[in-house]
C-alpha cells in the first residue's frame, strides 16, 4: 500500500488490492524480446495477431471491433487476426530509414516486445538492427514452400546479430492436410541449415495460425506432433536477463563523486557476474583494485549479474573513466588497436575510404585510422567474395585500425563488449553495425607514413589549459579524438599517444 | 535482485543505464519535468541513476500558469525533498497578449503556452538533451521513436535523420546544430507505469485520488474549478463531486471522472479494469490526449 492510500484496512481496500492485483499482476515472469521474421504471405500478421487474440490482455472492444469488421482468416470461420497487426503497421508508416515497431503485451505470466520490422525492401538491415533487441526469433514460413532461400538469409543475419533461439513456424498446416511426412521434411531441411550457426537452440513447430492451432492451444489435427505449443514455449523459456554468461564486464560509463568519500564507477553488467571482496582490473592501465562496495539507491548489494545497473566502489582509486572495461584479471578482455570485424551496413551513404569514421563500442569512442573492406558475404550460399567497397544492406568483412587502443572482446566471447557501431565522424549519424571476429593484443605495426600525435604537442597548446588547472584525462582524449578525425578529413593518417602508463 | 528477475526489473536497469548515457555524452542535458506521474518515475529513475550524488542536471518545468494549484504544490514539494535543480519557465510574451485556455482555441493556446515555451527554454539553457517521459506504447505514431530521438535546428523532427539502434550501444554524437530527445521510459507501457509508482511507493498529485471538488459539467465533460478566473455561463453552479483525474495538465482543458477511488490501488484497477464501456469512455479521453501529442510533435516531442 503506497503512502497515498491511508484509508483504513476496510473490505473494500482488500477488493482493490485483489482487483489491482488481477489487473496489473504482481510479478511478470521476466520479459522476452521476439522479433518476427517472414513475409505477409506467410501470415506473419496473422500469427502475431491469433498470438495476441488468444493469450493476451486485448480489451473487449478490441476483439469487438475484429468480430464486427466480418473478414475472415483465409479458409477459415476465424475473424482476420492479422487486422489487429496489420491496422497499426500501415499508421504506423512514417518514413524513418529503419522501421522496427515494438508492441509490448502481457500474458498472465510474461511481458512479450513483439519487434516486427515492416516491408520487404532493404530487410537485411532493418531484420539486423530488430535482431539486436532480441532474445529469440520466430521465423516463419509456408508449409506448401518449405525452407527457402530466404530463411537462410534470415538465420545468417540473425547468427550474425548474435540472436540464440530461433523458431521456425511452419504455417498453414491445414492446407497440406496436417501432414506429418511434410513437416518431418521440412524440420529435417532447418535442422541442417542451423548446423551452419551458432544457435543455441532450433525448434521447429508445425502450425496454423488461422485456426490457432499449435499456436495458443494444441492442435488436435496434428495429433502426431507432441512438441511444444509456441505459446507454451515462449513463457517457458529463460527470461531475458537470465541467460548464462562468461566473464564479468562492466563498461564504465560513468564516475559518480559525491564529494565526500563516495567514488562510483556507474555502468550495467554486460556479462557475467561481480561479488563484493573480488579484484577487478581496468585491461587498459593493468591496474587492480578490490570491489568494497556495489551500491544502488535501494541498498548495497553482495553480488551484481547480467543486466544490473549498478555503482562499484573500489578500496582503492585506480583512476578509472569511461570507456574502461572492469574485469576479472584472469578474463580479461583484449586491448587492441587492430580488429576484424563482420559489418552490415546501414546508411544510405556507401562506404567512402577516405571517410572520418569513429568506433562506438560499448562506452568508448574511438577515431578510426584505417577502414579497409575485405569482403562481402553473400547470403544465399554464405560464401565470402572478396571486394573493397561496401553499401546499403551489405554485410561485409573488414579490417580496422584504431587511433589510440581500446578494450574489446569478440562478439562470440562477450556480445556487448564485441559489438560496435560505426559512426560518420562529420554528421554523427550511425552508418554500420559491427560485431567484432578477431581482435590481436599486438600494437599495430602500421607501415610508415602514420603521423604520431603525441601527449606533448598537445599539452604545449591545445590541452594547456587542462596541464595547468590539471583537467581530466577524458577532455584530454576528447580534444585528441577531435585533432585525429581532422587531420585523417585531411587525409593524414594519425595515431594518438597513449597515455603515460598504458602498457600492452 | 538474483533469481526470478521481474520484467520492472529490466525495465529499470534499461532506463538507469540510458540516463548514464546520456548525462555522459551529452554537454548539458535538462529534464522536462511535468509533475504527471510519467513524469514521477522518469525522476525517480533519474535519481536512481546518478544516486547518491545529486541529479547532474536540472529539472525544467514548462508553467502555463494554469495548472492545478496542487500540481504546483506537488513540484515545489518534489524539489525541496530531491534537492532539485528547479527550472520553472513560462511564455510571459503569451500572457502579456492575452492568450489563455478559456478564450482560445486549445491548439493556438498549447503552441503559444507549451511548444513556444518549450522551444524557447531549451534555447536559452543551449540544451543539447532534453529527458522525457515519452512512451512508444503511448500511440501508434510512437512506436517507431527512438531513445535517443535527434532533432535538427528549431526542434525539427525529421525523420529521415533518426539513427538506427541496436544492441544497447546509444550513439549521442551530434550533427551541426543538432539537439536530441532522449526517452528513458521507451520501453515501459502505462501499466508499467502505475505498477511502478506501486513497487516503489512513490507519491503522486493528490489530484490522481477521488476527493469532493467543486466541479461544474460543460460540453457533456466535467471540469473541476480551481480558481475564480473561469466565468461561469448562464446556468452553470459549481456542484461537489467526488472526482478524480486521469491525466493532469491546465485546469480548464483537463477533465475530471467521478470516481470515489481515494487510493492509489483502487485508482489503478478503475484505470486498466477495463471493462468495455469503461475502455470506451478511456479512448475519448486518450484521442485527445493524442491531438495533445501532435501539437508536442511540433517540437515539443
Amino acid at each position: 500500500m503506497t503512502a497515498l492510500s491511508a484509508i483504513d484496512g476496510t473490505n473494500e481496500d482488500k477488493a482493490a488490492a485483489d482487483d489491482v492485483t488481477a489487473v496489473l499482476g504482481q510479478d511478470l515472469n521476466g520479459m522476452l524480446r521476439i522479433l518476427t521474421c517472414g513475409s505477409v504471405d506467410d501470415g506473419k500478421s496473422t500469427l502475431i495477431g491469433r498470438l495476441l487474440w488468444d493469450a493476451t490482455d486485448l480489451y473487449d472492444d478490441q476483439r469487438a471491433t475484429i468480430e464486427r469488421s466480418g473478414r475472415t482468416a483465409g479458409g477459415t470461420d476465424n475473424p482476420d487476426f492479422s487486422l489487429l497487426v496489420d491496422g497499426l503497421v500501415a499508421e504506423r508508416e512514417q518514413g524513418i530509414t529503419i522501421d522496427i515497431a515494438w508492441r509490448y503485451v502481457d500474458t498472465k505470466t510474461r511481458r512479450f516486445v513483439i519487434i516486427d520490422s515492416p516491408g520487404h525492401e532493404q530487410y537485411t538491415r532493418n531484420m539486423a538492427s530488430g535482431a539486436s533487441h532480441a532474445d529469440l526469433a520466430i521465423m516463419l514460413i509456408d508449409a506448401r514452400h518449405g525452407v527457402k532461400t530466404q530463411t537462410r538469409r534470415h538465420a545468417a543475419i540473425l547468427d550474425m546479430i548474435g540472436v540464440k533461439r530461433v523458431i521456425l513456424a511452419v504455417n498453414k498446416m491445414d492446407l497440406v492436410d496436417w501432414s506429418e511426412d511434410l513437416f518431418r521434411a521440412i524440420e529435417t531441411d532447418f535442422k541442417a541449415l542451423c548446423k551452419n550457426f551458432g544457435f543455441w537452440e532450433a525448434l521447429a513447430i508445425p502450425a496454423s495460425a488461422a485456426g490457432g492451432d499449435n499456436v495458443a492451444r494444441r492442435s488436435e489435427n496434428m495429433p502426431w506432433y507432441t512438441g511444444p505449443v509456441l505459446l507454451e514455449h515462449l513463457e517457458e523459456l529463460p527470461s531475458r536477463g537470465t541467460a548464462p554468461t562468461g566473464p564479468f564486464r562492466m563498461p564504465v560509463q560513468t564516475v559518480l563523486r559525491d564529494g565526500r568519500d563516495f567514488r562510483g564507477l556507474a555502468g550495467t553488467v554486460s556479462n557475467g557476474t561481480i561479488r563484493v571482496g573480488e579484484t577487478v582490473v581496468d585491461p587498459i592501465s593493468r591496474k587492480s583494485a578490490r570491489v568494497q562496495r556495489i551500491a544502488t539507491m535501494d541498498g548495497d548489494l553482495e553480488s551484481a549479474h547480467q543486466g544490473h545497473a549498478v555503482a562499484i566502489q573500489l578500496d582503492t582509486d585506480i583512476d578509472v573513466a569511461r570507456g574502461s572495461v572492469l574485469a576479472h584479471n584472469d578474463t580479461l578482455p583484449t586491448v587492441t588497436r587492430t580488429l576484424k570485424a563482420k559489418i552490415v551496413w546501414l546508411s544510405d551513404v556507401a562506404f567512402d575510404p577516405r571517410g572520418s569514421y569513429l568506433l562506438r563500442s560499448a562506452t568508448d569512442l574511438v577515431p578510426i585510422s584505417m577502414l579497409e573492406i575485405t569482403a562481402l558475404l553473400d547470403l544465399d550460399s554464405l560464401d565470402q567474395k572478396p571486394a573493397n567497397v561496401c553499401g546499403v544492406n551489405d554485410i561485409a568483412l573488414c579490417s580496422i585500425a584504431l587511433g589510440r587502443p581500446t578494450a574489446l572482446d569478440t562478439f562470440s566471447g562477450a556480445q556487448e563488449t564485441g559489438s560496435f557501431m560505426l559512426v560518420d565522424a562529420i554528421t554523427g549519424a550511425s552508418i554500420a553495425a559491427g560485431v567484432v571476429s578477431e581482435a590481436s593484443n599486438q600494437a599495430t605495426d602500421q607501415a610508415g607514413d602514420v603521423f604520431l600525435l603525441t601527449r606533448a604537442m598537445l599539452d604545449r597548446g591545445l590541452c594547456a589549459d587542462l596541464v595547468t588547472s590539471g583537467g581530466s584525462e577524458a577532455e584530454f582524449s576528447r580534444r585528441a579524438n577531435e585533432v585525429a578525425l581532422i587531420l585523417r578529413a585531411a587525409g593524414i593518417k594519425v595515431e594518438v599517444e597513449s597515455p603515460p602508463d598504458y602498457q600492452i | 535482485m538474483s533469481a526470478g528477475i521481474s520484467h520492472l526489473d529490466l525495465l529499470e536497469a534499461e532506463s538507469i543505464h540510458i540516463f548514464r548515457e546520456a548525462a555522459a555524452q551529452f554537454r548539458k542535458p535538462v529534464l522536462l519535468y511535468s509533475i504527471g506521474k510519467d513524469s514521477t518515475v522518469l525522476l525517480h529513475l533519474a535519481r536512481k541513476a546518478f544516486w547518491p550524488t545529486k541529479l547532474p542536471f536540472p529539472v525544467l518545468h514548462i508553467d502555463t500558469k494554469w495548472k492545478f494549484r496542487d500540481m504546483i504544490a506537488f513540484r515545489d514539494k518534489t524539489a525541496r525533498d530531491f534537492d532539485l535543480d528547479l527550472i520553472v519557465h513560462t511564455n510571459y510574451n503569451g500572457i502579456e497578449k492575452g492568450i489563455n485556455p478559456i478564450d482560445y482555441a486549445p491548439s493556438v493556446y498549447t503552441d503559444v503556452m507549451k511548444t513556444t515555451a518549450l522551444k524557447a527554454a531549451l534555447d536559452e539553457g543551449q540544451y543539447d538533451a532534453a529527458f522525457g517521459g515519452a512512451r512508444r506504447d503511448e500511440e501508434a505514431s510512437r512506436a517507431k521513436e527512438r531513445v535517443f530521438s535527434f532533432r535538427a535546428e528549431g526542434h525539427r523532427w525529421d525523420p529521415r535523420r533518426q539513427r538506427p539502434e541496436m544492441w544497447r550501444l546509444l550513439n549521442g554524437r551530434l550533427g551541426h546544430g543538432e539537439t536530441v530527445r532522449v526517452f528513458p521510459l521507451s520501453n515501459w507501457t502505462e501499466r508499467d507505469i502505475w505498477r511502478y509508482i506501486l513497487r516503489e511507493k512513490l507519491d503522486v498529485v493528490p489530484l490522481y485520488l477521488a476527493a469532493e471538488r467543486p466541479t461544474i459539467e460543460r460540453g457533456g465533460q466535467l471540469l473541476v474549478l480551481d480558481d475564480d478566473r473561469m466565468p461561469l455561463k448562464d446556468g452553470e453552479t459549481p456542484v461537489m463531486r467526488s472526482v478524480r483525474f486521469r491525466t493532469l495538465g491546465c485546469w480548464p482543458l483537463t477533465a475530471a471522472v467521478e470516481s470515489t477511488a481515494t487510493d492509489l490501488e483502487t485508482v489503478v484497477a478503475e484505470t486498466l479494469g477495463a471493462t468495455t464501456s469503461e475502455r470506451q469512455g478511456r479512448l475519448i479521453d486518450h484521442d485527445q490526449e493524442g491531438a495533445m501529442e501532435k501539437k508536442k510533435q511540433e517540437g515539443y516531442f
